[in-house]
């Protein structure tokens, strides 16, 4: 029931968060879509391994290549659908704990969540690169192949 | 192509530079739309350079010699539809050749692109700290608690960037006014949890696409770019942090 709630959350988050970017139309949805997608992998991969760093890695993986495919195929910047998609898994809440520790002084909860924040950051990052890297050269290479033929 | 032409249609590359930058696009984006425009109009060698303050091209023909213009750019207003739009007109130009007025004509109607009306960009601000709220766990008042003040830190932003103020000092002003606001609901017995409200009003400041872009600036050569951008961007999400959990401290 929880995940439910949080999927429906994120999915009206993220819909939410494509229209403060002026999004409009059709790509809204997509926009959306990505938003769900990220959650739903997210807590499908957390459910099965319980290491939260690498559902996120695999998580802004997948949504990166969701984001690029729908670039192409609606010829817009990647962006356009990846920053409202990968918006679900940014360490929100615990880069406000970490402040918070902060401010009450309280040093081991500041390391122990600015740690997470900081790793956790750092994994999304590098799905959303490796990612994107992956693609862009399969891409070039293919249409490489299409002007030979 | 005569030396006036030319100026005219850098003038035209540069000013989709521009607000391809401003809107949010990877510097990389930046980069390559302009040497393709120039390219397009047969210029022989495009030597543009960007940073996310700054673009400069010089370009070179042979009846034309050289030509260079730079521009400065002071601030950023992320709009991903403009993005969309700008980068389908340059796809355009470098299609069909128009002449400079016609490109003119076009920018000038992007900019003035439709926008969300401002109740419904009122009843966005409201929708997102509600469902992250929510997302994080917090329960329907703090949901109801985190959309009221989400709606009071548009009318907050709208008031602070009137008088142009640096861009840090205007997110620490509103994430404590967001601190305090919703500490002042929970006493006033509307939410429950005020580190959950924050939570939720947290996500309207935190800079998502300048962190996203930096880290494919940073990683597809734009070193300086992307650093810029991912400093800027951590820093920016430390002080919104901190500013709401100030607010905690003044009430």
């Amino acid at each position: 029931m929880q995940d439910f709630i949080q999927l429906t959350a994120a999915t009206v988050g993220s819909a939410a968060f494509a229209a403060f970017f002026n999004i409009r139309g059709r790509k809204l949805i997509y926009a959306t879509l990505g938003g769900f997608l990220s959650w739903a992998v997210y807590l499908a991969l957390f459910h099965f391994t319980a290491n939260s760093y690498l559902s996120g890695f695999i998580s802004s993986a997948i949504v990166t290549i969701y984001a690029e495919c729908m670039a192409r195929l609606h010829k817009t910047p990647a962006t356009v659908f990846l920053v409202s998609a990968a918006i679900p898994l940014f360490p929100g809440s615990n880069l406000y704990w970490a402040m918070n520790c902060l401010m009450l002084k309280d040093w081991e909860g500041f390391s122990a969540q600015g740690t997470h924040t900081l790793l956790f950051a750092t994994c999304m990052s590098a799905g959303i690169l490796l990612t994107t890297i992956i693609f862009q050269n399969i891409w070039h290479y293919l249409q490489k192949l299409q002007e030979h033929i | 192509m005569k030396r006036e032409e030319a100026e005219q249609y850098l003038y035209c590359a540069m000013s989709i530079g521009e607000q391809l930058l401003i809107s949010g696009a990877e510097v990389s984006r930046v980069e390559d739309t302009i040497r393709r425009i120039c390219t397009a109009y047969g210029a022989k060698r495009v030597d543009v350079f960007s940073i996310t303050s700054c673009i400069i091209t010089t370009i070179y023909g042979e009846d034309f010699d050289f030509c260079t213009q730079t521009r400065r750019i002071s601030a950023t207003s992320h709009d991903l539809s403009k993005l969309d739009a700008l980068n389908a007109l340059s796809r355009r130009i470098c299609l069909e050749k128009p002449d400079p007025a016609l490109i003119k004509e076009k920018i000038e109607e992007i900019q003035n692109g439709p926008r969300y009306s401002f109740k419904t960009q009122l009843l966005i601000y409201a929708l997102v700290s509600a469902s992250f709220s929510m997302f994080f766990g917090g329960n329907a008042r703090d949901m109801i608690a985190s959309a009221i003040i989400g709606v009071l830190l548009k009318f907050l932003e709208l008031f602070i960037k009137r008088g142009s103020v640096n861009n840090f000092i205007t997110a620490l002003i509103c994430s404590t006014a967001g601190g305090f606001l919703s500490n002042l609901s929970v006493m006033i017995g509307l939410g429950q949890h005020a580190d959950l409200i924050n939570i939720g009003n947290i996500m309207l400041l935190i800079p998502g696409i300048a962190f996203t872009n930096s880290i494919r600036d940073l990683f597809s050569g734009d070193i300086i770019s992307g650093l810029t951008r991912f400093i800027e961007s951590i820093t920016l999400a430390m002080v919104i942090a901190l500013g709401f959990t100030l607010g905690n401290f003044i009430l």
